[in-house]
């Protein structure tokens, strides 16, 4: 595997073609193949059990043409035994295989596609490089319906009861891609029971979706038949009864997932325990550990979640599989020893170039040895070599000994692209004393000898252009240092919820101290009114182990009753100003840790604060707690979904209230089985497992009503009653309920903490809710280094979700307090305080929020927090600041060499 | 000169994060396009000064690209 | 975003100074999508081919050299 340079050969020459697994089977690769072209490491292998020399004894047409010699036949599985503390599952799922459903054709039609297959086929790296076409004449789609919920909500064949959790997204997001790639107006038909758009930003998609003029029915079709044009024709039922059908080119099936036969297996051999639906089982308040002690879960084999819960698992499984394992972190890190880089300040430039043949990937079309030779003549260049493999080990132990034999000062290397080789070479550098900063590479492969192939005469004075404009941009760069910064080793969380709680916890049993800073004088948060989880487990007994554990951790300072009045600092090095009534206190800490929670909406609307009996969930989960309201006396209760939620003003879901209704509405029926129950709902978004609530609420008699936005019901006190009016859209007339209770599911809002996202240089969306650096890759830090945040005030979510975010927050935060000290990347934007006008253009430009004014009104860098984009260079009128590597006489001199 | 055989020379600026990458991944799928492209890597489109532009020109580039 | 709105205003002023728009172009591309970089490719260097040699800001002097 070290030896393959991923040139393709391999692959290019063997004669077996087989189904490709990447795409769904929706085309061919060869049996000598690399998964995917972004594949890590980008290295080539045969598949055994295609692969002709294994399945005939003869063929080797690999091993002849690969170039590198990398090619082995003998390898084979191996088993190993590895010692360890923790493990942690992250099998994922597999998708719902539809071809037992005869209802669909799936099995029949190649138009009746699955949403996963349905991806491929709008992929740039898909059969069709991203072509919108049907796979059974490969024409263009104009018509296109999916079906939700196949294989999921259903208990008809071998099929799941749960939600999927992820469908309804992905179908929306399909839809809208499909639309982009489509050259005519495609129509698109969503076919779904209820739309589950509950995550951050996703009602907006959906609305977005609507505008597009994607249609949305709510219907589960019932019939599929395939016409003799290979179209497709579907039957179903409207919500009032009417028999419909339509006809489309194609049918994408949004099938559910669950997990497979195999990772079922591995559990059982591991013994850990599973659920009902085979996902392993995890309790409310340990989302990531399994049944057994030392064994961690994460991801959609803890139950049917989307990217960014998956990724906040992952950090939360690390942290939890971590916490027992803190007093051996580090203990097998061996330290490399690096060369002092040599002192080349005031040196004329002395560059080598070493032109890189890559087997015949580059040298096959690039002249090399005259690209090598053209070098030669080049201005400071004083020695050039030509190399078969230059990024091998030998090449690298050759390119360490010539940089000290002929004292060379500046490095350039014409190979392939920086962005996979830059790193090795920069070590190589480092290793021979060279400062890695002053090297350059000169892409000729990636972007030249494989994408000009048929015309190698142009590729070769095009590789001569590159290897110019690198030199002479070489020859100008200097030694950059890496600034070294010490990191204190202490925490601060904001917020003592209980997201914050727990952060704080998992941060002090990995061995941090940590400072909680409450601005109320107890702790618990939101969590002190909530009755018990979507699992059924109390939260108060939970709650008052917490805050007892809390209370009993010598490593966590407790500031009650106290506000943060100011910071200063960055990653490693914050010093935070407290403010109480009677005090200021300043604390240092190296990373923040923001778990500031959310409110409830006071409802204007439904009769609130009108009759006692009109209680938001809140309250009337403590109204239950306290005995204020008896189910066993009460004869009616009404439940009214989306208050303040999925409204122009506030345009998103608050995610946990239908689960909240219904399981509240069990409590109702479980205690007294005669109560009337009514939910009046828009879209019930009981997603995951929780759908096994709405089952079990609607077979218990619960009864559910739809509304929509144009028709929302009417609350009237009626006497010491309540009555509350809403418009049936099956039987479209009005209906009058009379009510004891009416339960308001009300909104969850932000706090909006400007000040806190002010002073910590953090952002906030338009809704309140602090903003993530990357929505499904990154979703607990923020932009700015050593900030993260957890719990409601990222956005509203269960208990469940909030504990996990925790301990994510704290895994992130971990990478950092790990550490003695930090060194930041020499590319950094720096001011020339004598053109400075102090005008405040670049930190206003800034994305991340590193340029401050010093004493005089001038700009200063930070270069903790620079990332070196450069966009403060660029938008400077009297050009202060520059980028270090980047700069514009650096730029300005490839461009001059460009000609 | 005549048109039929004029080859421009085109300066690209492309963004290291987005089409730089898209440029490699092209070259990995062997996706073939003119020889007439010369690349100058920059850290983001943020880091673009109009002058770089300005001067491309000036040098007697024909054409320039700023992709992100 | 910067970026966009900087050359927005650039355009003009190269039509100002009798660059055609044509030869200045802009696009985004992710890092995934290698297939619409090969497009914008060839769609660049066709629309720059088109126009001819450009001219209006090489100083005559260099050219004759």
């Amino acid at each position: 595997m070290d030896k393959c340079i991923a040139c393709g050969a391999c692959s290019d020459k063997c004669p077996q073609k087989v189904l490709n697994e990447y795409n769904e089977g929706l085309d061919k690769r060869k049996a000598a193949h690399v998964q995917y072209a972004q594949a890590v490491p980008l290295k080539y292998c045969l598949d055994k059990d295609n692969c002709l020399y294994f399945l005939k004894g003869k063929c080797r047409a690999c091993e002849k043409f690969c170039p590198a010699g990398a090619i082995n036949y003998e390898q084979s599985e191996t088993q190993r035994e590895i010692k360890v503390g923790s493990v942690i599952l992250s099998a994922g799922f597999q998708p719902f295989d539809p071809s037992i459903y005869s209802t669909y054709s799936y099995a029949n039609s190649p138009n009746v596609v699955t949403a996963l297959e349905f991806e491929r086929i709008l992929a740039a790296s898909g059969p069709w490089m991203g072509h919108l076409v049907r796979p059974s004449d490969e024409m263009e789609p104009r018509k296109i319906a999916f079906l939700q919920c196949v294989g999921s909500r259903d208990m008809n064949i071998c099929d799941h009861p749960y939600c999927s959790s992820v469908c309804c997204m992905y179908a929306i997001k399909e839809a809208i891609i499909a639309k982009e790639h489509s050259h005519d107006d495609l129509d698109v038909s969503i076919y779904y029971m209820d739309m589950r758009t509950f995550g951050k930003d996703f009602e907006r998609y959906y609305e977005k979706a609507k505008k597009l003029g994607i249609h949305f029915i709510r219907s589960r079709v019932h019939t599929v038949d395939l016409l003799p044009d290979d179209s497709i024709r579907i039957q179903y039922a409207t919500e009032q009864g009417d028999r419909k059908t339509d006809e489309f080119d194609m049918l994408v099936l949004s099938h559910g997932l669950e997990v497979s036969d195999s990772t079922v297996e591995l559990a059982r051999r591991l013994d850990v325990e599973l659920g009902d639906h085979q996902f392993i089982r995890s309790g409310s308040f340990t989302p990531v550990a399994t049944s057994r002690s030392g064994i961690y879960v994460c991801g959609a084999l803890n139950g049917p979640k989307d990217i960014p819960i998956s990724v906040m698992e992952a950090s939360a499984a690390a942290c939890a599989a971590a916490g027992n394992l803190s007093e051996a972190r580090g203990t097998l890190v061996q330290e490399k020893e690096i060369p002092k880089p040599m002192d080349v300040t005031g040196d004329i430039p002395r560059v080598g170039v070493f032109v890189c043949s890559c087997g015949i990937n580059i040298a096959g079309v690039v002249d090399v040895k005259a690209v090598a030779e053209y070098a030669k003549g080049l201005p400071y260049v004083t020695y050039v070599q030509n190399n078969l493999f230059s990024c091998s080990q030998d090449a690298q132990d050759n390119l360490t000994e010539v940089i000290r034999a002929q004292g060379l000062n500046r490095i350039v290397v014409a190979a392939c692209t920086p962005r996979t080789h830059e790193p090795l070479f920069q070590e190589t550098l480092q290793n021979a004393g060279l400062n890695k900063y002053l090297f350059e590479m000169a892409n000729i492969r990636n972007q030249d000898s494989w994408v000009h192939t048929d015309n190698p005469e142009k590729a070769t004075n095009k590789a001569m252009d590159l290897v110019r404009m690198a030199v002479a941009k070489v020859s100008l760069l200097e030694p950059l240092q890496e600034i070294q910064l010490s990191v204190n080793p202490g925490a601060m969380v904001i917020g003592g919820g209980l997201a914050g709680m727990n952060a704080a916890l998992s941060l002090a049993k990995q061995g941090y101290e940590t400072h909680l800073v409450e601005r109320e004088s107890h702790l618990g948060g939101t969590a002190r009114q909530l009755r018990v989880t979507a699992q059924g487990e109390a939260v108060g007994p939970y709650l008052e182990q917490l805050i007892a554990k809390v209370e009993a951790e010598p490593l966590i300072k407790l500031h009650m009753e106290t506000t943060i009045k100011d910071v200063d600092g960055f990653v490693g090095n914050f010093k935070t100003t407290l403010s109480t009534k009677e005090k200021e206190d300043s604390v240092e800490h190296g990373v923040t840790i923001i778990a500031t929670g959310a409110s409830e909406y006071k409802p204007r609307e439904y009769a609130y604060g009108q009759h006692p009996k009109v209680l938001t969930h809140l309250e009337l989960d403590a109204a239950l707690t306290t005995g204020q309201v008896d189910p066993k006396s009460t004869n009616s209760v009404v439940f009214i979904q989306c208050v303040g939620s999925r409204e122009p003003e506030r345009p998103y879901c608050s995610k946990v209230c239908c689960t909240h209704s219904v399981e509240t509405a069990i409590h109702f029926k479980e205690e007294n089985p005669d109560c009337q129950v009514v939910i009046l709902y828009r879209d019930i978004r009981t997603y995951g497992e929780r759908e096994l609530l709405y089952k079990e609420a609607r077979s218990k008699g619960v009864l559910f009503i739809r509304f929509s936005l144009d028709h929302k019901p009417i609350v009237e006190v009626d006497g010491d009653g309540l009555k509350v009016t809403v418009y049936d859209q099956i039987l479209k007339r009005d209906l009058l309920i009379s009510a004891d209770v009416v339960g308001l599911a009300s909104a969850v809002v932000s706090n909006r903490a400007e000040d806190l996202a002010q002073m910590f240089k953090v952002s906030m969306d338009d809704d309140g809710w602090f903003l993530e650096a990357h929505q499904k890759l990154r979703p607990v830090d923020f932009a700015t280094d050593g900030v993260f945040m957890c719990g409601l005030a990222h956005y509203p979510k269960p208990i469940e979700e909030s504990i996990a975010q925790a301990q994510a927050a704290v895994s992130r935060a971990v990478t950092i307090l790990s550490r003695d000290e930090m060194w930041l990347s020499g590319t950094v934007a720096f001011i020339d305080q004598n053109k400075c006008v102090g005008c405040g253009v670049c930190w206003t430009v800034c994305p991340y929020q590193a340029i401050d004014q010093n004493e005089k009104g001038l700009a200063v860098v930070n270069e903790a927090l620079c990332k070196g984009c450069g966009t403060c260079v660029a938008s400077c009128r009297s050009g202060a600041p520059n980028l270090r590597g980047f700069t514009t006489r650096d730029v300005m001199a490839q461009i001059e060499a460009m000609m | 000169m005549n048109e039929t055989t004029f080859q421009p020379r085109i300066a690209a600026f492309l963004c290291n994060w987005c089409s730089y990458g898209a440029a490699d991944l092209a070259g990995v799928s062997r996706l073939q396009y003119p020889a007439l492209i010369q690349t100058i890597r920059i850290p983001c489109t943020g880091r673009m000064s109009p002058k770089f532009i300005l001067q491309a020109f000036r040098r007697g580039v024909d054409g320039v690209w700023v992709s992100g | 975003m910067f970026a966009r709105r900087r050359f927005a205003v650039l355009k003009n002023l190269l039509e100002y100074i009798g660059i055609e728009p044509g030869r200045l172009h802009f696009s985004w591309i992710s890092s995934a999508e290698a297939e619409k970089f090969q497009k914008t490719a060839i769609k660049v260097c066709e629309a720059v081919t088109a126009l001819g040699p450009a001219k209006h800001m090489i100083k005559e002097i260099g050219k004759v050299a």
